[in-house]
This record gives structure tokens, sequence and C-alpha cells, in this order.
């Protein structure tokens, strides 16, 4: 065991040699990769945190506008709906006003149809029954209404010959106004029906298509009128009547 | 049987003979630097570190992270002497397994050479951390009496770092030297093995140790009772 010292002085020359080698090639190069690295990463990490921040404030962000939204849209519904209501309600009440409107129009024509039914049914019942009067007394009795009525007025002209006196006030002659013009031999019992209560009064005949039925006569400022009209007012009543009852029964049952 | 590869003279540079302890210093130092040089020659901070470059930084932070339990500091200074006679001796000691190869830590030039270097480092890093008068005010502590010891002991523990690292070194080599004699096959694999761990193992007490001395040598005074009070 012995010490030499030149191969000492080499060593530590040597070791220095390779401390600073070491300290060039080694350490430096490494630690500062580390340290470089550890900086990278700590850049990363702080720009990972970064990016995080700001993906959690656009998250908030977002979910506030979408809250947002979701006001706006159960705003914009709420008024949509109250808008749909009010339309609702508008149609509601056109589409009642055109139904009384056209219940109203409806009636009026069923009405207007009536009275045209009852005034067609009426002229036809009062045609019917005048032909058929008419018939029956021709088959039944062989004679025609005309006479039959000029025979009644001479029946009912006693009472009230004072009145007609009266009325002709000096007057010289009466119209008697028929329908239909009358035959010679009915105006011939007619005047002298009437001359036996007014011997000065003269006759004269006359036709009125629109007249009813029957007979009307003109003294002076009175007259005197044995017409079909009362029945006929009567038929009509009747069938006014019943037509009234069956248009109510419609119009109940059609409001069901 | 040569005890020393000092006495082995491999050439003659001039007057100057170099012996296989030189020689074979040059060769760890050479396998070290050239390592280095090719794992960090095209270092980039932006690239992953590869097989080799995480090897290296891997026996740089466990030395440094040693170092740092120890001085309870990150200074780099530090680090490159310790770092660097670890490495050393580590690698001068594995390399033992190669037949013929004699380590340069069994010569007791080398491993007073390496003490050397740590007295020197001593101070100069106490001095260099907390100036002169704070390291030579650590010879008198805790009294003027203790100078005379704390010198004898400055200079001791250098003289037990040598002959440790010599002892141990060199021992094992004679001893495999010794048995490849008697059993040949068997007990020179077994204590290569061995010799292996103890190598390791010595050249981590030699830094650490290093490394206690420089962290004592750094370290900041006591403060004394009237300083407390202060």
């Amino acid at each position: 065991m012995s010490i030499d010292w030149v191969t000492v002085l080499a060593q530590l020359a040597n070791f220095l040699v390779l401390l600073w080698l070491l300290k060039r090639f080694l350490y430096r190069p490494i630690l500062d990769g580390i340290d470089a690295r550890e900086a990278e990463i700590a850049k990363r990490l702080a720009a990972a945190e970064q990016a995080q921040q700001e993906a959690k404030a656009a998250e908030s962000q977002y979910v506030k506008q979408r809250a947002q939204l979701l006001s706006e849209q159960d705003a914009l519904l709420e008024k949509a709906l109250q808008t749909t209501e009010k339309q609702r309600d508008g149609l509601l009440a056109d589409a009642r006003s055109t139904l009384q409107q056209e219940q109203k129009d409806w009636r009026k024509h069923l009405e207007h149809e009536r009275q045209a039914f009852n005034t067609r049914l009426q002229h036809n019942g009062a045609e019917a029954l005048l032909k058929l009067t008419r018939k029956a007394l021709h088959d039944l009795a062989d004679e025609s209404l005309e006479d039959a009525i000029v025979r009644h007025l001479g029946q009912q002209l006693p009472p009230i010959a004072a009145e007609l006196r009266h009325a002709a006030a000096g007057s010289l002659e009466a119209q008697v106004s028929t329908r239909n013009p009358l035959p010679e031999a009915t105006q011939v019992l007619l005047q002298t029906e009437v001359q036996q209560y007014l011997p000065d009064v003269l006759l004269s005949f006359a036709t009125d298509p629109q007249q009813s039925p029957g007979l009307v006569m003109q003294v002076g400022g009175a007259q005197v009128a044995w017409t079909t009209d009362s029945y006929m007012d009567e038929l009509a009543g009747l069938l006014a009547e019943d037509s009234t009852a069956t248009a109510s029964a419609r119009l109940s049952s059609s409001g069901r | 049987m040569q005890l020393s590869p000092d006495q082995t003279v491999v050439f003659t540079l001039g007057n100057w003979p170099v012996n296989a302890t030189i020689v074979n210093t040059w060769i760890v130092m050479a396998l070290l630097v050239g390592i280095s040089v090719l794992v960090t020659r095209n270092l980039r901070a932006d690239q992953a570190p590869g097989r080799w470059r995480s090897a290296l930084e891997l026996i740089v932070t466990l030395i440094q992270g040693q170092i740092e339990e120890v001085t309870r500091s990150g200074a780099r200074h530090v680090l490159y002497f310790a770092g660097t006679l670890f490495l050393f001796i580590a690698l001068a000691n594995l390399l033992t397994v190669i037949p013929g190869f004699a380590a340069p830590t069994s010569s007791l030039s080398t491993t007073v050479a390496l003490t050397l270097a740590v007295l020197v480092a001593i101070p100069l890093f106490g001095i260099a951390n907390g100036g002169v008068r704070q390291y030579l005010h650590k010879f008198i502590e805790p009294s003027i009496i203790m100078l005379p010891f704390n010198i004898i002991g400055e200079f001791s523990r250098g003289v037990s770092l040598a002959i440790r690292l010599y002892g141990n070194v060199m021992s094992g080599a004679v001893i495999a030297a010794i048995l490849l004699s008697i059993a040949p096959f068997f007990f020179p694999v077994v204590m290569d093995m061995l010799g292996l761990l103890t190598g390791l193992i010595q050249a981590y007490i030699f830094a650490i140790l290093a490394t206690v001395y420089i962290s004592s040598a750094m370290a900041e005074p006591p403060l004394n009772t009237s300083q407390k009070d202060k």
C-alpha cells in the first residue's frame, strides 16, 4: 500500500476534468432540459387552466343564454296562446254572428215561404171552395151561386131597407160589382128584388177581377157586401195557425 | 500479485510512466463523457425524451434527490461535485466485471486524490456559502479548546474516506484474485456479483459522505443564547 503522488495529482486533474466535462455535457443539458420541460408543462397547464376557465365561462354563458331563450320561448308561447285564444274567440263570435244571421235569414226566408205558401194555398183553397160550392149547389139544387146570393140578398134587404134609403139620399142609381159578370136573368132578378124596397133606384152592373166572389152593392154613401171574404179569412186563419205550429215544431227539432 | 494498478505501467509519455490507474480512469471518463455527449447532443425541450435520455434523467434526478435530502437544498454545484464522484466511482467499480480491468478506485492514489478533492471542496463550498469567517468559526465551536480536535477531525474523516473506499475495492479485487486461484469456476462469479453490489454501495457511501461534509460546512452556525435573546 503506497501512494504515488504523481498519480494522485494526475487523478486529481482527471477528476477535475471529468467534473467539468460532466457538468458541460451531462448535468447542465439534462437539468436544463428538465427545467425547460417543466416550464413547458407548467405553461401548458396554465394554458389548459385558462382554457378550462374559458370553457367554464362559455358554459356559464351558454347556460345563461339557454335559460334566457327558454324564458323568451315561454313568453312567446304564452303570447301566441293568448293571440290564438283571442283569434279563436273572435272567430267563434264571427261564426255565431254568421250563424245567427243565417238563422235569421233562414227564418225570414221560411216566413216568406210560409206566407207565399199560405197565400197560394188560400187562393187555391178559395178557388177550390168556390168551385166545390158551385158544384154542390149545381148538383144538389140545380142552382148557381150568384142566384143564391141574389136571393139571399133579397131576404136580407128588408131589415136594412130604411138605412139604405137614407144612405141613398135621393140617389137614383146603385152600382153592383161582382168578380165575374152576372147572367142576364140574375141581373133582372136582382133588379126586381132591389126595386121592392128601393123603387126609384136603377142598378148598374160592373165586374172587378180583384174582388172576392160574391156581390157588393154601392148605394150613395152606403155599401152592402155579400162575399166569401169572411170564409176566406177564416180559412186563412186556420191555415196560418197550422203552418205556424208546424214551423215551430221544425225549429225546435232543428235547434236540438 | 499486484495490489494496486499503480504498479502496472501501460506506456511511457516522455519520461512519465503512465500506469493502469490513469489509463483505466481515462477509459471510465471516456465512457461517461461519451455516453453523455451522445445522449444530450440533440437535446430539445419540445421533444419527448428517449430511452437513453430518460435513463440519464433518472440517474441525475435520483442523485439530485439524495443530495436534496441531505443538504435540504438543491444547490447545483454540490450535485456536480457529488454526482461526478458517484458516477466515476460507480462506473469504475462496475467495470471490474470485465476481466483484466483493474478499477482505478482500487488504487490508493485515486482514493487519496478523490479525498483531497473532497477536502478542498468542503472549505470552498463552506466559504462560498457563508464566507471565510463563518467557515473558520466552526473550528472553534463550541469552544476554542476544540480547535485542534476539529482540525484533526477534519483531516481524519478525509483519511477515513480514502482508506474505506480503497480498502473495500482493493480487498474485493484481492479476494476475487485469491478465489480465482483456488476455485476458478464458481467463486469468482459470486464474488464479482458481490463486487458489483459493494462497488455501488461504496460509490454511494463515498458520495453521500462527501455531501454530508459539504452540507455541514455550508450549514448556518447555531445561534448562541445571547443571540437567541435578541
